[in-house]
């Protein structure tokens, strides 16, 4: 698994690729971390890259929506790829993410 | 069709499994979603062996056997740690908001749904199996 940060406007963009399991999930749970406690809350994650999650990857995502919201931000999700969109689902987490098209649209989703 | 993948019980190998499950299930015919499927189910399974049935122990083994037939496919899980009682994992409730939404139990929860049955054997002699069954014709998506 592979994560890339970069920032654009006031919105922190986190690209995953690869597959998100008990041995990577700490890695993008410690990146997650790193920009939150940097004030960074405003976060995008571009998970057109990834191309499995188990719920360690969940349990990621769910600790970084907490984090992020409770100081004013959010964790929204970009581009999930249709086998991934199955296990947010399972799980109940659309009913709790954001999850945007694409990049640009979940941008644009912190200007309104 | 007979297929079986022997390794330690290790995050590292996870990748390796998800990968035996996903290639023996093509070749037994399934869609992509029904693998998918599977080796989520099997890749959570294992996940919760390295980490709770081994956890805190040197790193044991872990035995997957593939199998299937005209209706089924059915994959054992072997391992020689802790024995657990899956029936006492509850649920999570997938209704309460963010702020409740506990992050334990997700990944028993994933297998409930990814698989049809689910039979578990303690055994600390021969072994725990972990059997999990998905049917053909099992949906693969919701």
């Amino acid at each position: 698994m592979e994560i890339e940060v970069t920032q654009r406007e006031q919105v922190t963009i986190v690209a995953i690729v690869g597959s998100v399991d008990g041995l990577t999930a700490g890695a993008l749970v410690q990146s997650f971390r790193e920009q939150v406690h940097g004030g960074n809350v405003r976060i995008v994650g571009d998970w057109s890259g990834v191309e499995y999650t188990s719920s360690a990857g969940l349990r990621a995502l769910l600790e970084t929506v907490k984090e992020t919201r409770q100081r004013g931000g959010d964790l929204r999700l970009a581009a999930v790829q249709p086998d991934v969109l199955r296990v947010l689902e399972l799980a109940g987490f659309t009913g709790i993410l954001k999850l945007f098209p694409d990049i640009e649209t979940a941008v644009g989703s912190f200007r309104s | 069709m007979k297929a079986e993948f022997h390794g330690e019980a290790r995050l590292e190998n996870l990748e390796s499994v998800r990968e035996f499950v996903a290639s023996a299930c093509h070749r037994a015919g399934a869609d992509s979603s029904f693998c998918f499927d599977l080796k989520s189910a099997v890749d959570e399974a294992c996940t919760n062996i390295i980490l709770h049935g081994y956890g805190g122990r040197e790193a044991g083994s872990i035995d997957v056997c593939f199998e299937e037939d005209a209706e089924r496919m059915v994959v054992t899980i072997t391992d020689r740690g802790r024995p657990f009682s899956p029936g006492e994992i509850r649920a999570p409730d997938l209704s309460s908001s963010w702020r409740e939404r506990p992050a334990g139990g997700l990944g028993w929860h994933l297998i409930r749904k990814m698989v049809d049955e689910i039979e578990y054997l303690a055994d600390g002699e021969k072994g725990n199996r972990l059997i999990l069954v998905k049917r053909r014709g099992s949906p693969g998506r919701l």
